[in-house]
């Protein structure tokens, strides 16, 4: 751990590079005096990011409010880390949430750790947390597996296509997952996804008990709650188009909601310490 | 965790009590060695993208710039990627407004002055090339604009029932027969109007352009295709700005127009961001006056891959 770089008039809040394997991964830490618990804040996939930038960052800013240290990261090959996305795998993505949370446990083992995914981020928050890792799980919108949630991703790149075609220019879906199926590549807004990647996303999938929003109880004796988000709570999660309307959406219910759940089930919302944390 | 890689640095750059957050891109070209000064390149949100913008265009094209001697740095404006403060609403209002252009100037000075530049010149792609002729009017340091899809008009959001209708047409043959009578029409009333802007253009924006323009600030917009038209021209009905500014400009203009083929408003593809890779290094190098030593002219070569185009020519 060396110098990071703070965010000017918030000196808790600091970016820095994060030396793995080849590459550097971007980090952004939400510090917070005296914390009481951290998250791992782990974001959507590729495209998915730039669209729910806005209201991950106010989240992160939210909780760091109420004394939760975040660490938000991007993937590996992604938006401001460095690295090929092409050569990367769901497997390299997850031993990235492993490296970060290691990281963020080791700065204070004390305080309870608890790992937060969104869409394709909550598949990979689910699988560090079902070998073992963090004190507790929260999971936005988790797909069943890798492949629901670029099959998400590509249909609505596909509909966007088409709205500037016309006729025999229009391709059905099937035409672009073939040409993933026969191992090709395929450029979906601006990434270049390979086959490769569309084969392995098949089999990374959601653990077993982490399906559906009541389903997850009894599956651990570590804290889980999965939500899921509708379209309304675009650009948070994918809507049918996000426009500058939906930039400024207020998600003060979520949040507030969500905190809550966090801050009951790690224990960190007791007596005379309700009132800092809101 | 560090604040720089081998090639990259975090920069913050605090206006008031506003801290901007971006990216340097380190260019480790001879012309640092030298002494004299560079001029650099400074990217601004597409619209309210963070500053990777789709597919990491941005990420890409700084890069490239870098690496070719050009000193490149990526912001997130107010309220947007991780800078500070509240998205200013509405945000399209505000950015078609010049919202954005006090902040922006402020960064730029602060960057040339703190990176020792002869100048900085600004990219924007859409609404951020809204923000970068606004602020440029502004900036004496700015010394040249590259501007990806400008739009010279006062764009408001679409309602359902448009976007319906827009769906209708795209697939109905008479929702199509419909398109075309409309847009006929909106021709035959361009003529009538004879060729001034429509009442929903961006008047001030279109001044700052003039006052830019005739003052012979280089200028290189890129423009990808649009529906059911080829080339910079609009299609039918539609007020052809970029011709228009063009008349306006006068003589001392400096203004590069270029068509991108093979890609789409994001120019996020392969085929958008190698052109307007290309494009805007041949560009830089033509307003610069920078003849690039061997060995970067043939890393820039390189870093082409495939296409004619050969840095500093």
């Amino acid at each position: 751990m060396q110098s990071q770089h703070s965010l000017g008039s918030n000196p808790l809040e600091q970016a820095g590079y994060f030396k793995v394997s080849g590459a550097h991964l971007y980090t952004v830490l939400h510090g917070s005096v005296d914390p009481v618990a951290r998250v791992l804040l782990v974001g959507p996939f590729a495209s998915e990011r730039h669209h729910s930038y806005i209201p991950w960052v106010r989240w992160a800013r939210y909780l760091a409010a109420r004394r939760i240290e975040c660490l938000r990261y991007d993937y590996r090959g992604i938006g401001e880390s460095t690295g090929v996305f092409e050569n990367m795998s769901f497997d390299t993505w997850k031993k990235d949430v492993d490296l970060l949370a290691g990281w963020l446990e080791s700065q204070s083992p004390h305080v309870p750790l608890m790992l937060h995914g969104l869409e394709l981020g909550a598949l990979l928050a689910a699988k560090a947390f079902d070998a073992g890792v963090g004190d507790g799980l929260l999971l936005w919108s988790p797909p069943a597996s890798a492949n629901q949630a670029l099959r998400a991703t590509l249909s609505r790149r596909i509909s966007i296509e088409q709205a500037f075609k016309y006729g025999d220019e229009r391709k059905p879906s099937s035409y672009y997952i073939g040409q993933l199926e026969s191992g090709g590549f395929l450029e979906v807004e601006g990434y270049q996804w390979s086959g490769r990647l569309w084969q392995e996303s098949f089999g990374f999938e959601l653990p077993a008990g982490m399906a559906g929003e009541g389903a997850v109880a009894s599956m651990s004796e570590r804290p889980l709650r999965i939500v899921k988000l509708d379209q309304g709570m675009a650009p948070l999660t994918k809507g049918s188009s996000v426009g500058y309307d939906a930039v400024n959406r207020d998600f003060t219910g979520l949040f507030a909601d969500n905190f809550g759940w966090i801050a009951q089930s790690l224990g960190i919302l007791q007596e005379g310490n309700s009132e800092r944390c809101n | 965790m560090n604040a720089a890689t081998e090639t990259r640095e975090i920069v913050t750059v605090t206006v008031g009590e506003i801290s901007l957050r971006g990216t340097y891109h380190r260019s480790d070209s001879p012309a640092d060695q030298s002494g004299s000064k560079r001029t650099g390149v400074l990217f601004v949100n597409a619209g309210f993208l963070p500053r990777a913008s789709i597919g990491d265009s941005a990420v890409y094209l700084a890069d490239s710039l870098a690496q070719c001697g050009y000193p490149s740095f990526r912001f997130d404006l107010t309220g947007l990627g991780d800078s500070d403060g509240d998205v200013p609403a509405p945000l399209l209002d505000f950015m078609n407004s010049g919202g954005y252009a006090p902040i922006l100037s402020a960064t730029v000075r602060e960057l040339v002055e703190r990176f020792s530049l002869s100048g900085l010149i600004i990219f924007g792609h859409c609404g951020g090339a809204t923000s970068a002729l606004f602020s440029a009017a502004i900036t004496k340091e700015c010394t040249g604009l590259i501007l990806l899809d400008p739009y010279f008009f006062l764009p408001v959001e679409r309602t359902k029932v448009r976007a319906e209708l827009s769906h209708w047409v795209s697939r109905d043959r008479f929702g199509a027969l419909a398109s075309a009578v409309y847009h006929f029409l909106k021709h035959v009333r361009l003529l009538l109007r004879r060729n001034r802007p429509p009442s929903n253009a961006n008047l001030p924006l279109i001044g700052c352009w003039k006052q830019l323009a005739s003052a012979g600030l280089p200028i290189l917009v890129l423009k990808a295709p649009a529906l059911k038209t080829r080339g910079t021209k609009p299609r039918v009905g539609e007020f052809d700005y970029l011709g228009y500014l063009q008349a306006l400009a006068g003589r001392n203009s400096r203004i590069a127009i270029e068509f991108i083929e093979s890609t789409d408003h994001s120019f996020a593809n392969l085929q958008g961001r190698t052109a307007v890779r290309h494009h805007t290094e041949q560009w830089l190098n033509a307003v610069t006056e920078r003849r690039p030593v061997l060995e970067f002219a043939e890393r820039c070569e390189g870093n082409v891959r495939g296409s004619e185009v050969e840095c500093g020519r």
